[in-house]
């Protein structure tokens, strides 16, 4: 055999090899997707449950999309947008993530849906409830709401509540953007419903003695308290709202509660009106996803799936979806894919709908009532409402992320 | 605004400010016999809270609230004979990061062991209610607890004014040499004190409790107010500490009412204004800093 022929087989190979090598580890790299939550402080509890969903999205997919494995980076946002946004910056420059998702406080997340618009990565903010995230100012291309705001939740509970339980309301407001924005809406409706407003307290974040406030709204002759206040401050305020007698006098509507803030009480301090993103027995599906969490975290902090563990699953269930749809993991195609994307199989009564032109999420959602009873079924169903038909519309809403 | 409503205020801070006196008199007796800034007390207060919560419910009200403190103690013991007396003479910083490694190992200790939810202490029988204050109902337990607040605080104060275990203790506070050469067991007394301060650590943790709700941070929630107490009181002093936290107590509570947004601002900012006029605090003798510097020459 001559020199050519010899140089000629070696080469060819040698190419043969190395190809198979690239196509090997092509088909083998992971996706990577960051989950930035609270892992300590004000929302841990939270933002644990938020990542069981998230897990249990990623198991029904079968660990994997477009024939690759589903690598989650989980970071601890410490619930601080500094913290937050620098942990983000640091999945996607040195991890080389390309799609966020998580996350409870309404300040972190817009932090972090900032830092991806600059990176060009999709976020998903999966528990943050302030309609920031869907307004001009904040909303951008690489960031879905999945969580709802506060416009459909004060909107659609407003009229029930000023019927039922009052129409003099005092509202005490956790003092950051998504406080100020449920205070703001439930301002919005007071005409439309006939309500008027006694006054206003604006507590700090990390508030944990309530009584002073409690002594001023005492005497003030108001029907409803309108709490928009969150984590443990809620907490310590259901617990004081009690001490003090206040629920002997009046009523509480507490704009967006979790189960996380209700469970733990002593039934005996229970008596709230709450806004609620979901309840793990509205459907028998959502009861089987309740029981997965059951069965398969058994140290979780709670033996149900409480709303945070819904949204966390439904915002990696659609990222999933869409990258299928898409047929690629290029951001853009993802995020058209997303635009418009209607998820049937969303365990719930009626779909969900990522509207495209603020990248909202808008499904169904309960209203309840919060028992004095023991065990895990706390909550009593009072309504359910449609978000599209209380969230801001195109006239209400100046933001136009698609043409 | 009322007048009713500015006196009620007031009442509140009060009973307010006796808690954080309880809460902050542990802290500030420490910093001032051993001259260790304490962060695990936060630690000994979420411990005295989660114990009281696990055992309450099975021995009852009183029997958890004499031993809960008991146990607390004896966990203080463990660390100050552990770690705590390798840091004594040494720069205060040391012992502010040894103690607050010590704090954030507990909290996650406390949180394998209780887990992470928050728990709540349902109010015993004998306090359930309101009282009936001007025109307000006011809770019966908490003016109950501000008794038994304003009781421990009068105990801690004879124990340390006129006893004789308080004579020495507040000599070696100002010379920890001489109390030794006068044949007294200065590692035996600082270990009593700090003992003594996770006592009232615990005892804090029980109060706090049944208000608060009962978590594992819940002692960085505390730590910082009680260490600003014990500074603008003086540090070792009771009198100072329990002035400064009725004053912190009243302050953030009729705060309320004109800057509610700047309530949580209002004990540094005090802190800031009583150190720049008296650097050693309300009745304190010696700051941390000017000890140290002695020491050295």
């Amino acid at each position: 055999m001559n020199k050519f022929k010899v140089t000629f087989i070696v080469t060819l190979s040698l190419i043969l090899i190395l190809g198979c090598f690239f196509i090997v580890s092509s088909a083998a790299e992971p996706i990577k997707i960051g989950a930035v939550l609270p892992k300590s402080g004000n929302y841990a509890e939270h933002g644990e449950m938020e990542l069981i969903g998230i897990y249990l999205a990623i198991e029904d997919f079968g660990g994997e999309v477009l024939g690759r494995p589903i690598e989650l980076v989980e970071a601890d946002d410490e619930n601080n947008p500094d913290i937050g946004s620098r942990r983000a910056r640091n999945l996607i420059e040195v991890e080389g993530v390309k799609f966020l998702m998580g996350g409870v406080s309404s300040s972190v997340g817009l932090a972090i849906g900032g830092v991806c618009e600059e990176e060009g990565a999709l976020y998903l903010a999966t528990n943050q409830n302030s309609d920031d995230f869907s307004s001009e100012g904040f909303a951008n291309k690489y960031m879905f709401h999945v969580a709802p705001g506060m416009d459909s939740l004060v909107r659609g509970a407003a009229e029930w509540v000023a019927e039922n339980l009052g129409k003099k309301w005092y509202f005490i407001t956790h003092d950051y953007s998504w406080g100020h924005s449920g205070t703001k809406w439930a301002r919005n409706v007071l005409d439309e419903v006939g309500a008027e407003e006694i006054g206003e307290i604006k507590v700090p974040n990390g508030t944990r003695d309530f009584s002073s406030y409690l002594l001023q709204i005492a005497n003030s002759g108001a029907d409803v308290i309108v709490l928009t206040v969150g984590g443990l401050d809620l907490q310590a305020l259901y617990m004081q709202m009690n001490e003090f007698g206040l629920l002997d006098k009046m009523s509480a509507w507490c704009t967006l509660g979790n189960y996380e803030d209700s469970y733990p009480l002593d039934p005996s301090q229970r008596d709230m009106y709450i806004g609620v993103e979901s309840y793990w027995k509205e459907t028998p599906e959502m009861i089987e996803f309740s029981n997965r969490v059951k069965e398969g975290y058994p140290d979780a902090p709670l033996s149900v799936a409480s709303a945070n563990t819904y949204q966390g699953w439904l915002g990696m269930t659609a990222l999933l979806k869409a990258m299928e749809k898409a047929g690629t993991t290029d951001v853009d195609e993802v995020i058209k894919a997303m635009e418009g994307m209607v998820i049937c199989d969303n365990l719930r009564s009626e779909a969900t709908y990522i509207r495209p032109w603020d990248h909202q999420f808008l499904g169904v959602y309960p209203f309840v009532h919060d028992l004095q009873v023991e065990g895990v079924d706390i909550f009593e169903i009072l309504f359910t409402y449609l978000s599209k038909d209380y969230a801001r519309g195109l006239s209400e809403n100046p933001v136009r992320l698609t043409d | 605004m009322n007048i009713s409503t500015i006196l009620i205020l007031l009442f509140n801070g009060v009973l307010l400010g006796f808690i954080y006196s309880v809460v902050s008199i542990g802290f500030s007796l420490v910093l001032g016999i051993g001259q260790v800034i304490n962060f695990a007390h936060g630690l000994l207060f979420a411990f005295g809270a989660h114990i009281f919560w696990y055992i309450s419910p099975t021995i009852g009200y009183w029997p958890a609230f004499v031993i809960t403190p008991l146990i607390v103690g004896g966990l203080g013991f463990l660390i100050e004979k552990l770690v705590i007396t390798r840091v004594y003479g040494q720069d205060p910083l040391f012992g502010l990061l040894v103690t607050l490694g010590i704090s954030l190992a507990g909290a996650e200790l406390i949180r394998m062991i209780w887990g992470k939810l928050t728990k709540t202490v349902s109010t015993p029988v004998f306090a359930v209610g309101q009282v009936h204050l001007v025109n307000i109902i006011y809770p019966r337990y908490r003016v109950i607890l501000a008794v038994i607040s304003l009781l421990i605080i009068l105990f801690v104060w004879w124990l340390i004014i006129r006893s004789n275990f308080g004579t020495i203790v507040k000599a070696g506070m100002t010379d920890s040499e001489m109390i030794s050469a006068l044949g007294h067991n200065l590692p035996v007394l600082r270990n009593r004190v700090f003992v003594m301060g996770s006592i009232l650590a615990g005892v804090a943790g029980i109060v706090a409790a049944p208000l608060w709700g009962v978590k594992s941070e819940m002692g960085n929630d505390i730590l910082m107010l009680a260490f600003i107490i014990a500074l603008m009181g003086g540090l070792g002093s009771i009198k100072g500490t329990v002035i400064a936290g009725l004053v912190i107590g009243i302050i953030s509570s009729l705060g309320v009412l004109f800057i509610p947004r700047m309530v949580e601002a209002v004990p540094f900012i005090l802190l800031i204004v009583v150190l720049f006029y008296k650097p050693k605090g309300l009745y304190g003798e010696l700051t941390i800093l000017g000890e140290v510097t002695a020491r050295e020459k």
